[in-house]
């Protein structure tokens, strides 16, 4: 990859009968910037389920209210696009510690059940609320860039999608810095191990899972905000990302940061080639595929639970 | 005035009467030992102090001031640290990192922090090997230490250590009891166990706590003398009938 005309003066490599490796290098490069997609929703889920024990159902919504704020700011009003982008998280950050007021917290001393249903019942309250605002149509976003992308050898370079793996690669490492490497990191960690202990030690719980829910719905947002110039903005995308993101975390292990990010990635890696070399209609089916293969052979997922249960 | 007073405490689980009307005071400097079998309410009695468990009635002073009702994230605050029952140290952080938190009560900058939980080290030499290891790896002993280091990293008035030989091996056991002796050089103890002849040989005062009531409290040698007492709680029986 590293000439790209030396590559393109060679004969094609063949990896498979009728599948070029120039192909498969471009699937490849779609197929990790949807999966970071995916990496990001799937971190937001694993971040609310490690400091709450609760799976948060409203979390692909987060990406999908975050892409209408997107329309909101830079399509109707007209606004700049690092202006809209910046208000649109703000506006998620907002929309995260409303969520831990209105819809956790209420709950905390309940059981996971009635928190699980509260966030069901968010994310339809989410996604029709913007339905009664903007109608069933879909939106267009555009990209951030006025380019369209470069060509890099056989591969082309959508702007988007390497803008989407940029802002991924750089979360990742934000990530496992503010966890590995700042007291608040490990205050949140030793909250989502033991509460009681962590409050005996004197960390206000509630200010630790308000800072979960608030990093999470931006999280969430920021998946939405990049990925919409790609797909449609419609009041569907969240639950088809958060679908795909929720089996991007059973397969890289519940729970698991590291697991969320990889699952995310094979994920979309996975459904990319399942299109393009198998049937494209069935892409959603092959990320579902994958995941009941997991839940028979390898339930713990890639990376299991290492901590949650030893204790 | 005792550094904690504790009139008539009550606390209820649903239906269950936990505690009955339990009064104890802890002086300044001393440690004091809560003696009694499974369920008659020692831990619970630590947890209503510590504003894990709130209590129904009565009064917890500490240094003169209510603190029933207040949460365990307050109570911390104003210097009582409780070591729980069973470690509770955190599996998937580090050694170092687990103490390091128990200053969570404190605000100190973090390299402070990581002195003083090196410092740590020296009071428990036998875990500093382990300091990058993750909770989850160690031994009851080891992890033992580190929930009584970590304790100790909240700069507590009052520690309040539940069980600590739980579970040990004996001589481990009399290792975490050298600890407590050197911790009350400085820090007020109250220490909850069931191994009555440990707890009292630390103790300035011991109390025995029966099905939710405090039946009797004094001296260790008081303690020891009452008959019907070392019969039934303090190991003695095996003792008369060998």
């Amino acid at each position: 990859m590293a000439c790209g005309k030396a590559i393109n003066n060679r004969r094609p490599k063949i990896l498979l009968p009728g599948i070029s490796m120039d192909l498969a290098l471009q699937l490849l490069f779609t197929g990790i910037g949807i999966g970071a997609v995916y990496a990001l929703v799937a971190l937001g889920f694993v971040l609310i389920f490690r400091a709450t024990n609760v799976v948060n159902f409203a979390q692909g919504e987060f990406s999908m209210v975050a892409a209408y704020l997107m329309v909101v700011f830079a399509v109707d009003l007209g606004w700049p696009y690092w202006l809209s982008f910046l208000l649109a998280l703000a506006g998620m950050a907002l929309l995260g510690a409303i969520f831990n007021l209105g819809v956790y917290y209420p709950l905390r001393h309940r059981s996971f059940l009635p928190v699980i249903i509260a966030t069901i019942g968010a994310s339809i309250l989410l996604s029709n609320s913007v339905l009664a605002i903007y109608g069933p149509q879909p939106q267009v976003l555009e990209g951030w860039f006025e380019t369209p992308g470069i060509q890099l050898g056989p591969v082309y370079l959508d702007s988007q999608y390497l803008l989407i793996i940029a802002v991924t690669i750089v979360l990742v490492i934000f990530n496992y810095w503010f966890f590995e490497h700042t007291m608040l990191g490990k205050k949140l960690q030793a909250t989502s191990q033991d509460k009681e202990m962590a409050s005996l030690l004197g960390i206000s719980v509630s200010t630790m899972i308000m800072i979960t829910f608030i990093y999470s719905a931006v999280l969430g947002g920021l998946a939405g905000i990049l990925v919409a110039p790609v797909l449609f903005v419609s009041i569907q995308m969240g639950s088809t990302i958060a679908l795909k993101a929720f089996a991007a975390t059973i397969i890289g292990g519940f729970g698991d940061v590291t697991g969320a990010i990889i699952g995310g990635l094979a994920l979309g890696i996975i459904e990319t080639f399942g299109a393009a070399y198998i049937s494209v209609p069935y892409k959603d089916g092959f990320a579902f595929l994958v995941l009941v293969a997991f839940l028979v052979f390898r339930p713990q997922g890639i990376f299991g639970e290492r901590v949650a249960e030893k204790a | 005035m005792a550094l904690l007073q504790i009139n008539d405490l009550i606390v209820l689980y649903g239906e269950i009467e936990a505690l009955r009307g339990v009064s104890i005071s802890v002086e300044e400097g001393q440690v004091v030992t809560l003696l009694g079998a499974n369920g008659a309410g020692k831990s619970t009695t630590l947890r209503a102090i510590s504003g894990l468990t709130k209590p129904a009635a009565g009064e917890i002073l500490f240094d003169g001031q209510s603190i029933a009702g207040l949460g365990p994230e307050a109570i911390v605050r104003l210097g009582i640290s409780h070591v729980p029952e069973g470690r509770r140290v955190f599996p998937g952080l580090s050694v170092k990192e687990n103490i390091m938190l128990g200053a969570s009560n404190r605000r100190i900058g973090k390299s402070e922090l990581s002195r003083e939980a090196d410092a740590m080290f020296d009071l428990f030499p036998d875990i500093r090997a382990f300091s990058n290891a993750l909770g989850w790896t160690l031994s009851g002993g080891q992890l033992q230490m580190v929930a009584v280091a970590r304790g100790l990293m909240a700069k507590p008035r009052l520690l309040l250590l539940d069980e600590p030989s739980l579970g040990l091996a004996p001589v481990i056991v009399q290792a975490v009891f050298r600890i407590i002796s050197e911790i009350r050089r400085n820090t007020t103890v109250l220490l909850v166990e069931q191994n009555a002849r440990m707890g009292l040989s630390v103790a300035d005062h011991g109390y025995v706590l029966e099905t939710g009531r405090i039946v009797l409290g004094g001296k260790p040698d008081e303690l020891w003398g009452n008959e019907a007492i070392r019969a039934a709680y303090l190991g003695g029986h095996a003792k008369v009938s060998a």
